[in-house]
């Protein structure tokens, strides 16, 4: 347990603004999105620069505690959640866009900026940041970046990582590390930057990001189309992408979700259709209209039940802002949504859809699909109720059985949620234990007490560090 | 419900949250860039989803309900921004409203500060009368010149802050509308159907001339309207501060009472009384026939919603050279859902030019007493609503609920904007011949 000496000294590093240790303010810093992970922090602070992330990081280094860094919470594997107890770095209020850089067309910011404040922020220039998670109203930047972020425009404009330009760090030791920088080329030695994208606060606590920015589409054209048959939207998928064509979006929804979506915005989609295929082009007007047409051909080719064009850009961001309520409208249904990340070659996208289907009737369960299709990267959504123990059983090894498959055809565990606590196993069914045992080397080098988010992408061996369950909650003292 | 079958966690078994409700939330926070309180301090507890994450950690036994929980639940705006934000359909406000109410039973006030809010909630509210007569002061203390004498002096910034905001806040005062209100104001022209109105106690003591319009316009609008004197409270104070039985009172009464009215509508100028009367169906659960309930909730409307179901007959209005612009009430747009109709009037009055401010629907800052408990974080909360007011450059700042028609016009003085405030029905008003 933290020592009131520790706290003392955080108030007096930090002001006692930003420091919390009381028990209400502690329990609803032990969550983020994942269901049924809630666990408890000792302490939390929220430093506004800098040198208070490093004052916060020597005094728990003293103390032992370990240190999980926390942006807005709103991960999907459990990125965020101090299983092991100790202290919750928020990074919430470093969130000052420090620079827009339109000679190098970069944005620098402080890592808890929200990712949406960003994107607005450099619109209002004429630039263009496109990564775009579901959660881009709420999430930060940091957390995109430590989870590796993808978002509805992955296909054509790529993932976090592939904006993330130079990353300022502190690493557990207390020494500062930055990493790439406003170059467009860069291959001195080791790319840190790299390793520390996607590494889920395991290595160090990024305080700084320079992301790349790039012109917008000048043009842009978003058609909705509807199935019968789910199987036919996504071998719709792989001929658009078959025909060299490539859209900035192209999102699914099934039956399911197309309803639980419905219920909430009231736009008028189709209750009775068994998917829909969002979809957008852009870029050179001419294109965006050659393209939209090829597309149109292929949907009527495959036998798309009704194919729609958005009228305007506001229609098109009401359809958009539809697809990213998706998985919170399905929780409307039960109280738990487990949701997986499963991503898959494009070209095995409706035998995907078939294998979902099949495990679906197998263990009974109510499921709702949506994902980036054209990226492979499908959310199969268990809708449940974790009180009941047999179903969550018979969900799990629905995920079991779908990871097998997924695995089987090359494809990956998680797309763009990461691995956190909910998915350790899965990772190591995917990389094997020889890639886990290189993972942990490199976790040594960054972090060699193992202080920082302990017990996340894979387990820690050594049994003293566990933490106590009870009854479900995990308390680390 | 009232009471649960079983007692659920640490709550106690009256007026408790039910576990499905908190359940619900998935915790992907939309709710947080929505939720002013959150805005405010960046704390997650103060936010909609920790708010019911501390619900849920009480109805697990991970917590008590404790003094902290007490705080959050009384420091919500009970804005219910986040109900409309929430795509799972969890109701943070109303978990929060009934954990005043479980605040009251486990961290009770003070002797004295027990006895006042039970005179305030039990005695004066339920009593048109008595609220009639308790305002004769303070038309006096305006009438004898005391209140200019007062605010010169700068008498009040000895007082705690609420009281010389509360003071600031009070407008021209007119004697009550009730008792000079006919019961039956005869439709124009040809006749539509019969309503009752809802008169709200803050409608009536604090902005007669408001009312007053209402009924002119829904009068020419080709309707009877039916105003009973003994309407009460609608419950929206006691439901906010917590007292759950008192507003399941009054309640009851106005249900029987506008049940025997024979109307085809209930309507009402209030969103924070439309708001309540919109709920009597799900706080009145179980304590009458469902079908009365049904039948009562199928009758209410607040009035923007109202004229634009019906149609406004938009023949003889006069035109109104004005700009305008729009702040929505919470207890319009989140808890009612009605944000189209309001703005659909207003751009059906000749001459009206509707200019949209950014944020229209992020709250005023006023919330019940919300405004007077916390006047430091509500002013907070009103400033940004009125730089958003004052880039759009209106003539006329309107509004449809008095809550915030109060706050908006104590803040467009303090600041002394050139904007004037009104309620919607007064802008109609003006365009009715």
């Amino acid at each position: 347990m933290i020592s009131k000496t520790a706290i003392e000294q955080l108030i007096e590093k930090l002001g006692a603004e930003n420091v919390a240790s009381e028990k209400e303010d502690l329990l609803v810093l032990g969550y983020d999105s994942t269901p049924g992970i809630h666990c408890l922090p000792e302490v939390a602070v929220y430093p506004t620069s800098r040198e208070g992330v490093l004052a916060a990081m020597e005094i728990a280094g003293r103390e032992g505690l370990p240190i999980v860094p926390r942006g807005s919470g709103t991960g999907l594997s459990g990125g965020s959640v101090p299983v092991k107890g100790g202290m919750v770095l928020c990074l919430n209020r470093m969130n000052r866009i420090l620079e827009i850089d339109e000679e190098n067309l970069t944005a620098t910011c402080e890592a808890g900026v929200i990712t949406l404040d960003l994107f607005n922020a450099t619109a209002a220039r004429g630039l263009f940041y496109p990564p775009d998670p579901g959660s881009q109203k709420i999430s930060t930047l940091g957390g995109n970046v430590m989870e590796d972020a993808g978002g509805l425009r992955g296909l054509k404009y790529g993932v976090t990582r592939d904006y993330v330009m130079a990353l300022q760090c502190v690493l557990p030791d207390g020494s500062l590390l930055t990493t790439g920088g406003k170059s467009v080329k860069d291959v001195a030695g080791y790319a840190f930057k790299d390793l520390l994208v996607g590494s889920e606060g395991t290595l160090g606590i990024i305080t700084e990001i320079t992301v790349k920015l790039i012109p917008p589409p000048q043009a842009k054209r978003t058609i909705l189309a509807y199935f019968d048959d789910i199987r036919a939207a996504g071998e719709a998928v792989s001929k658009i992408i078959a025909a060299k064509i490539i859209p900035s979006t192209m999102e699914i929804m099934d039956k399911a979700t197309i309803n639980c979506v419905e219920d909430y915005v009231k736009i008028g989609l189709p209750r009775q259709m068994a998917a829909l295929l969002l979809i957008e082009v852009d870029g050179h007007p001419a294109m965006v209209e050659e393209d939209a047409q090829k597309v149109d051909l292929i949907l009527r080719q495959v036998k798309a039940a009704q194919i729609h064009i958005a009228k305007d850009a506001e229609e098109a961001g009401k359809l958009a802002a539809a697809r990213r309520t998706a998985l919170s409208a399905l929780a409307r249904v039960s109280p738990t949504t487990l949701l997986e990340d499963a991503t898959v070659p494009r070209s095995m996208l409706a035998e995907t859809f078939a294998e979902i289907e099949r495990l679906t009737a197998k263990y009974k369960l109510t499921v709702g699909t949506f994902g980036h299709a054209g990226d492979g990267n499908l959310h199969p959504t268990v809708l449940c109720d974790e009180r009941n123990a047999e179903e969550m059983q018979r969900a799990h090894a629905f995920y079991d059985d779908l990871y097998d498959k997924v695995l089987a055809w090359g494809g990956t565990v998680s797309g763009e949620h990461g691995i956190g606590l909910a998915k350790k196993e899965y990772l190591a069914r995917q990389i094997g234990a020889g890639g886990v045992k290189v993972m942990k080397r490199i976790k040594n080098a960054f972090d060699p007490k193992g202080m920082l988010n302990p017990g996340k992408i894979f387990s820690d061996d050594d049994p003293s560090t566990q933490s106590q369950v009870e009854e479900g909650f995990c308390v680390s003292h | 419900m009232s009471r649960t079958k079983e007692k659920l966690g640490n709550f106690t078994q009256l007026d408790a949250p039910k576990y499905e409700d908190v359940l619900q939330c998935m915790r992907c926070g939309f709710c947080l860039p929505t939720c002013p309180t959150f805005a405010l301090t960046g704390r997650e507890r103060s936010s909609p989803r920790g708010r019911v994450a501390l619900a849920r950690a009480v109805a697990e036994q991970k917590l008590e309900f404790t003094d902290a929980v007490k705080q959050e639940a009384f420091f919500c705006l009970d804005c219910r921004a986040c109900t409309t934000a929430c795509p799972s359909g969890v109701r943070a406000g109303e978990v929060m409203e009934i954990c005043r109410s479980q605040s009251h039973q486990q961290v009770p006030l003070g002797h004295v500060g027990n006895s006042f809010r039970k005179f305030i909630l039990q005695r004066m509210l339920p009593d048109p009368e008595l609220m009639e007569r308790s305002m004769l002061p303070a038309r006096l203390y305006q009438r004898l010149g005391i209140q200019w004498l007062v605010r010169h002096s700068k008498a009040l910034k000895l007082g705690p802050a609420w009281m010389e905001k509360a003071e600031g806040m009070l407008p021209e005062l007119k004697a009550p509308l009730r008792p000079q209100l006919p019961v039956i104001t005869e439709a124009v022209g040809e006749k539509r159907g019969r309503i009752g109105f809802f008169l709200g106690c803050v409608m009536t003591l604090m902005y007669p001339d408001v009312s007053r319009q209402t009924v002119r316009v829904l009068a020419y609008q080709g309707f009877d309207v039916v105003t009973p004197r003994a309407t009460k409270c609608c419950g929206a104070p006691h439901l906010s501060e917590g007292d759950r039985q008192t507003a399941r009172e009054l309640a009851l009464f106005n249900l029987d009472l506008f049940l025997q009215a024979d109307v085809d509508y209930i309507v009402t100028d209030c969103a924070g009384c439309g708001a309540a009367l919109k709920e009597y169906e799900e706080l009145l659960d179980g304590e009458t026939e469902h079908e009365r309930l049904a039948s009562f909730r199928a009758k209410v409307r607040d009035v923007s919603e109202f004229l634009t179901e019906v149609g406004l007959r938009t023949g003889g209005l006069k035109p109104v050279q004005k700009s305008v612009t729009y702040h929505e009430p919470c207890h319009l747009c989140h808890a009612q859902s009605i944000s189209r109709q309001p703005r659909d009037l207003i751009q059906q009055i000749p001459g009206v030019e509707l200019r949209e401010m950014e944020e229209a629907s992020w709250c005023c800052g006023s919330a019940a007493t919300w405004g007077l408990k916390f006047s430091e974080e509500s002013r907070q909360v009103l400033d940004r609503k009125l730089d958003n007011v004052r880039k759009t450059e209106a003539e006329i700042l309107v509004t449809a609920n008095p809550g915030c028609q109060l706050q908006l016009a104590w803040g467009v003085r303090e600041r002394d904007l050139p904007v004037q405030v009104l309620h919607i029905m007064e802008l109609l008003g003006e365009a009715t011949p």
